[in-house]
Parts: C-alpha cells; structure tokens; sequence
C-alpha cells in the first residue's frame, strides 16, 4: 500500500491497481478482465445493484469508475476526504464480494459487443488498434483491450469466476490512497476490511512479443470522408532507461501546438487536420506512433511529410531551445497531472506495482532535465531505424502507394 | 547549392504534374463542359516523366508510374489524385 497525504486537499483518493490486464489472456478469454471489470460494479451481497454502489458513493458527491489496461486494472474512488472509510469500503466491495449474477453476464456481454462494434464506427480510434495489431502481430499487447467479437460471445460465467480467482488476489494488488487522510487510520481499515485471498493461483506470465522483422501496411477500405493513418515503430519499454528521452522526442515531434508536425505538416503544408504523436510502453515493450486524419486525396503526401520529421530526427540534433521547450512542456504535464488526489494516486500506485519503486516529483524531473540533444538522436536513431508499421483506413482499393511512402 | 536550371527544372516538373492533377480533380468534381478522357490523364503523366528532374527526388518516378497503372486499371479518380499529389510532394520533399 501507498500512501501520500495531502493535507490541504478536501478530497481523497484511492485505487485499488491489480496486476494483468488484457495481456495475460489468451485468444479464449480474450477481454475477460475488462468483462469482469464492467461486472463488478452490477452488484454485490450488502449492495445488491449498480444502483445502490453508484448511490453509496454518488451520495457524499464523490465519484466511482474503473479502467481495463492491457497490464493492470484499476478501481478507483474519490470522496470528500471525511468518507474515505466509505470510499475503501465501497471498492472492497465490489472486488471481493461481487455477486457475478447470470442474467447480468448476459446483459453485460451485449453492452460489451456493441461496446467493440461503436469503436468500429470510430475510424480515428479503430485505426490505433489495427496499427496495434501490425505492432504485436498475434499477440495479445496487440488485441482490443475489451477482446473480440467472438470472444467476449464466447465467454461463460465459469471463465469468469475462474479467471478472476486466479487475478483478484492479494499479491496481484497495490492500493494507493492520496489526499486528506489519517494514514493510521486507512491502513487499519484496509487490514480489517478487505477480504482478497493471499497466494497465486493459476496466473501465468507474460510472453514478450516475436521481433518485427519488415516494414508492413494495413489498409482498411472504408468510405469515409477523411483518412484515418497511424504508423510508427516498436520502442521502448517503461523499464528503460532511455524513456525520457522518447518521451521528449515524442514532445518535439507531436504533442501540442508547438510540436513539428502540427507546424510542418499542418501549418506550414496544410495537409492534416489532425496530426499529432503518441507513445504506449510495457514492461518489455513499447510503440512510439504518429495519427494523421487527411483528406483521401493528400494521404501518402501527408505520410511522405511525416517520414521526413521522422528523418530529420534522426539525421540531426534538435536545438538546444527545442529540447528546453519540450522539456517544461513534459515538466510541467507531470506537475499538472499530479494537481489531483486522485492524480497522485494513481501515479503512486502505477509505479509500485509495474515499476517496483517509487520516485518522487523532484526525481522524475531531474531524469527529463538530465536528457540531452544528443540523448534523443541516439534514440531516435535507434527507435525510427526499426521496420515501420501503417494501418490505413478510407477509400482506398489498392495499398501500393502506402507501401512505398514507407518502404515496405 | 543548386543552379537556377535545377530549380526551373523542378518547377517545370512540379507545373507539369499540377496539370496532370487539375485533370484528375476535374474528372473526381464531374467539373467542365467537356469530358476528359483517361487517354488524357495518362498523356498527362507521361509527360511529367519524360522529365528528368523526376528522377532527382526518390520515388517520384514511381509515384508517377503507379498514378499511370491506376489510370490503365481504371480505379477511381480521387485515387490517382492521391498518387499524383504523393508525386508532387516527394518532388517539393526532395528539393
């Protein structure tokens, strides 16, 4: 358990962040833990419906949710900091106690289908998970997160029950709580409340993902109006040492308005809309990835001027004003990430359970001041040499053309 | 550095697949009185390659002949647009 308080805050948070997400499934469960996740707020012995856990929390004008990631999955409340012992007890609840009843699997699963056919019709979210397929090729890093249509059809209450028995266990779990709390106190009650059982039983380990070894591209023939691109490469995995970097090439080359590829592609060349770049990392893995939504017409224009941001990355050092820059932006995120109980208590958490440690603020901006120009090439070089994946979607009938803007 | 006659040849080449892309976009907008024959288009674009300043930027050449198949092969218009514009940036990409 991790604790920070916050004294001035009115609020505090907990999070209950369990080991395995997605990850860990195979093709027959794929998206069993995001099922159970949804299923354990449908009710438990002393809180019958969703109704009465939504009220309990609702009732003191806090909020309740949950998050399926592809290595962990997260309960999470925030309360007026005089409720946290409801907040805990809530969450104890619903992990430990919850009822799994039949006819709300039932319910539960046709939620959960067309759950996965609206991201389909979402051809600016669906694009990010075909690129994930080209990035984790039969892997399951490389799968939706709530599984596949045949899957979560598929799955019956015993799967259930069985996969989360083996999960929802006590050295699976971190808690971290944050805010105006009496630490004492909330230690106390997470001893005598929950009920999580001790011991591993029937978990297996994650397979790292095979190597990619060619350039590939994916296109998804839609008529939509727009072109819906992600490409980009395997990078590195949270564990490495290198991370700040990425994440201040990722910062340089398309977070924000003040990255190149919103001034180069988008207002300098007018050809994108929506141009931006993005990093995923695990424990053994990674992605850096850039999205473009253009007209058909200027699509593998727009990617030829991507490949060339991507190019001078690794062909030259970025100035030392844009590395500064890139360097508060980071900075400062961290810091406004960190404004909120809650914020604090999923950074705690997160790091406890998939890092192993904990640094402080101070520590994780000396590691991005610590980065230099040279850091980043060295990354870029490395990372963008890497065989690069597209996944296309719009009104295309041939691939040709994609595949030569990326050499593939 | 690069002498005037590289960057007047490049415009020339940029100017010559600008028309080829007008013809295309009039046929995808159905624009004009008169219909443009995919004959034309494919007049258009061999006429972008028999410069050699296409040669001078990877891939525009290829970008011009995989515009030139579309043509032969019949796909739809906004699709050889794309090639075409692809062409052309590779060519302002290579400048």
């Amino acid at each position: 358990m991790v604790i920070e308080h916050m004294p001035e805050r009115h609020s505090a948070s907990v999070v209950l962040m369990f080991a395995g997400g997605s990850r860990l499934e195979d093709e027959r469960l794929a998206g069993v833990s995001h099922f159970i996740e949804h299923l354990y707020f449908k009710g438990t012995e002393r809180r019958p419906s969703s109704k009465e856990i939504a009220d309990a929390i609702e009732g003191v004008g806090g909020f309740i949710n949950a998050s399926t990631d592809k290595e962990l999955t997260a309960y999470w409340a925030r309360v007026p900091s005089e409720h946290m012992d409801l907040g805990l007890d809530v969450l104890f609840d619903i992990v430990a106690n919850s009822r799994l009843d039949p006819a709300d699997v039932e319910r539960e699963r046709m939620v959960i289908l067309e759950e996965l056919r609206m991201y389909q019709d979402q051809p600016q979210d669906y694009v990010q998970n075909l690129f994930e397929e080209l990035i984790w090729p039969d892997h399951p890093l490389g799968r939706d997160i709530a599984g596949t249509e045949e899957s979560v059809s598929r799955l019956n209450r015993e799967d259930i029950l069985e996969y989360a028995d083996a999960h929802y266990r006590l050295p699976n779990l971190v808690i971290g709580a944050a805010g105006s709390l009496d630490e004492e106190r909330t230690v106390v009650e997470v001893r005598q409340s929950l009920s999580l059982r001790s011991g591993l039983n029937g978990t297996t380990p994650a397979l790292s993902p095979a190597q990619l070894t060619s350039p590939r591209v994916l296109v998804r023939r839609r008529d939509t109006e727009q072109a819906h691109i992600c490409l980009g490469a395997r990078a590195l995995s949270y564990m490495h040492p290198d991370r700040h970097a990425l994440d201040l090439l990722n910062t340089v080359l398309g977070e924000g308005m003040s990255s190149r590829l919103f001034l180069n592609i988008r207002e300098r060349l007018g050809l994108a809309y929506d141009v931006h770049s993005f990093t995923q990392k695990h424990r053994d893995t990674g992605y850096v990835g850039v999205y473009i939504g253009v007209d058909p017409k200027k699509a593998v224009d727009a990617v030829n001027a991507v490949m060339g941001e991507l190019r001078s990355l690794r062909e030259s050092e970025i100035a030392p004003e844009e590395l500064a820059r890139a360097k508060e932006f980071t900075k400062g995120r961290l810091r406004l990430e960190l404004e909120t109980t809650n914020g604090v208590a999923f950074w705690l958490t997160y790091q406890e359970l998939l890092l192993g440690g904990i640094k402080t603020i101070d520590e994780e901006l000396a590691l991005v001041e610590a980065v230099t120009s040279a850091d980043v090439k060295r990354v870029a070089d490395d990372v963008l040499s890497a065989p690069l994946q597209m996944a296309v979607i719009g009104p295309f009938a041939r691939d040709s053309a994609f595949r030569l803007a990326i050499g593939a | 550095m690069e002498s005037n006659g590289g960057s007047t040849s490049r415009r020339a080449a940029a100017e010559r697949i600008r028309r080829a892309i007008a013809l295309i976009n009039a046929v995808a907008d159905e624009a004009g009185d008169e219909e443009i024959t995919p004959t034309e288009i494919a007049e258009a674009i061999r006429d972008c390659l028999e410069l050699s300043e296409v040669d001078r930027a990877p891939n525009v050449r290829r970008y011009l002949g995989e515009a030139l198949d579309a043509v032969s092969d019949g796909m739809p218009a906004d699709f050889v647009a794309m090639t075409l514009y692809a062409a052309l940036g590779a060519l302002r990409e290579g400048a």
